[in-house]
């Protein structure tokens, strides 16, 4: 049993490393909103490389993914496979999306929209539906953290104290730094994970199997549908092709319109570094990897964990290796924690003030104002997300489907806004509203589900059709395109 | 439509038939052989990330050189 102040020293460290990294921006960026939250519109490459990783390299991933492929067995490669060609729109709605921003000060998805067609009922539905997604995502991650800190001080430490140590620290440097910070400690975060992937996920194969390949033949002689997509459901039946498949097609549409990582079209330094991040992304989706072949070395571990999420921590804890190696590992499984989750609350609470408040409710506030806001709605949004952690006693992962679904449904909507002149605001909201209802009837009673499909499917299917349809309707009555826009988006007609 | 977009456009395609049914199913989805230690099933979905990498490369330096 690795002694528990060592990893204890480890993580504590980490905190204040990360801490001093995420702080250190906050002297550069101006004093505007434009710095706060786009950061002046001057990252480069290696930030933005990191700081769009940082979603896939969330609690999700570190802990999700091994326990995806422990228990899931090859339904995990789903999540390999969506990420291949996920950011790939983001090519060509990025940059975009860039020139507009800067032309017109956006830096918000939400209102990238709703200016095209003058409505501020646009913004506010997007604002809606984001907040609401972000703050059980946001309490994935805290429940992440503090599960880890949990686990490797043998329940010493509680999950709230844990979490709220951990995300006291993202708060303070969030609160200060802005996207800054953020993509600094991004970036710090996103290298210390991927070489800490990489050794775990090489070392627990070898220590425990005596090569990767010796550990898949084992699992192959005992139960090969484990290693052969479209791999087991939740419940541990078999999982159909159709599930699988639309899974990844709705996960490749969903991707590039999250908010948190959409947004991040406004903070690039120019047009060449946005296309140049998209480019690099598939490098960092082959860092899951070695996070699936530590779920796989759980397999024919022995012991059972609790849950499936608690593979990684399980079997660290029942093995007798370094105390050092255990605090790295509980440092890795922090930075992700962290580095998804200060991207999130900074994005809500962007979006809850911009789109939210001025754009959707016309608050008149000047930039000094906003930015209080913004700042005032970070503890807000933070501290919702940690009581819903503290005292929510369901499944949060649901909570999270329910939320996820609707938010696909941005994807025609940002296609048709940079994309198609004929596009109105009638077609947009009726599209968002309609896809956005079915989705979530869908989730909710999948058994009513014609195919057994992913439910964002049938509410992208819903959300184009009346897109296209309420748009032809409406686009004759409205003289008023808005030329402006359209010619620096460069739409074509 | 020009020819570069149409080829780019065709690999997406083919990529996400081959990520999901009836590519992988048809094509991808053995344990054997073992590539790199991994069963093909996991090394065919890599492969194809990789191979995205690839095409992505090709298709950035091929384009208008302000991009």
């Amino acid at each position: 049993m690795p002694a528990s102040w060592i990893v204890i020293g480890i993580s504590v460290a980490y905190l204040v490393v990360s801490l001093a990294v995420g702080m250190w921006p906050g002297r550069k960026a101006s004093g505007t909103t434009a710095g706060y939250v786009a950061g002046d519109r001057s990252l480069g490459l290696l930030v933005m490389y990191f700081i769009t990783g940082a979603t896939i390299f969330s609690s999700f991933a570190f802990l999700g993914g091994p326990g995806w492929a422990y228990s899931r067995g090859a339904a995990a490669f789903y999540i390999l496979g969506y990420g291949a060609l996920g950011f790939v729109p983001f090519y060509f709605l990025g940059p975009r999306a860039a020139r507009l921003g800067r032309k017109y000060g956006f830096v918000s998805q939400a209102e990238m929209i709703a200016q095209r067609y003058g409505m501020r009922s646009i913004a506010g539905v997007m604002a809606v539906i984001s907040v609401a997604a972000f703050i059980p995502y946001l309490g994935i991650q805290i429940k992440g953290a503090g599960y880890v800190l949990f686990a490797v001080t043998h329940g010493q430490l509680p999950v709230w104290l844990g979490g709220a140590l951990v995300y006291g620290v993202v708060l303070i440097y969030v609160l200060r730094s802005g996207v800054l910070g953020v993509g600094w400690t991004n970036t710090f975060q996103g290298i210390f994970m991927m070489l800490l992937a990489w050794g775990l996920g090489l070392y627990l194969p070898y220590k425990l199997y005596g090569g990767v390949q010796p550990m898949f033949e084992q699992i192959a002689a005992q139960q090969p549908q484990h290693l052969l997509a479209p791999g087991l459901n939740s419940a541990g039946e078999s999982w159909s092709w159709g599930e699988y498949s639309s899974a990844v097609l709705m996960s490749i549409i969903g991707f590039s319109v999250w908010p948190h990582l959409f947004m991040k079209a406004f903070t690039a330094k120019d047009e060449r570094t946005l296309r140049r991040t998209v480019v690099l992304y598939p490098t960092f989706q082959v860092f899951l990897v070695p996070l699936f072949l530590i779920g796989f070395a759980g397999v024919n571990f022995g012991s059972v964990p609790e849950t499936a999420d608690q593979i990684l921590p399980h079997m660290l804890m029942n093995m007798e290796i370094p105390a050092v190696l255990v605090g790295l590992f509980c440092a890795g499984a922090l930075a992700a924690s962290m580095s998804s989750g200060d991207a999130m609350v900074h994005a809500a609470a962007a979006i809850a003030v911009r789109d939210g408040g001025v754009h959707a409710l016309g608050w008149n506030l000047d930039d000094a104002a906003q930015r209080k806001w913004i700042r005032i709605a970070v503890v807000v949004v933070l501290l919702g997300s940690y009581l819903l952690t503290v005292f929510y006693k369901g499944d949060l992962v649901s909570l999270l489907l329910w939320a996820y679904g609707p938010v696909g449904q941005f994807f025609p909507v940002v296609v048709a806004t940079l994309f198609w002149k004929r596009a109105t605001g009638a077609g947009v909201l009726a599209g968002l509203l309609a896809g956005g209802t079915v989705t979530v009837l869908f989730t909710l009673y999948s058994g009513l589900r014609p195919w057994p499909l992913h439910a964002g499917i049938y509410g992208v299917v819903v959300n184009v059709v009346l897109l296209i349809i309420v748009s032809m309707a409406t686009s004759r009555s409205l003289k008023t395109q808005n030329q402006d826009y359209l010619d620096v988006a460069g739409t074509a007609s | 439509m020009t020819l570069r977009n149409a080829l780019f456009g065709l690999y997406a395609l083919a990529c996400l038939g081959a990520m999901t049914w009836p590519g992988y199913a048809a094509f991808g989805n053995r344990i054997e052989p073992y590539v790199l230690g991994l069963p093909f099933s996991f090394f065919w979905v890599v492969a194809w990330v990789v191979a995205t990498f690839v095409v992505l490369v090709i298709y950035h330096n091929t384009g208008e050189k302000d991009g």
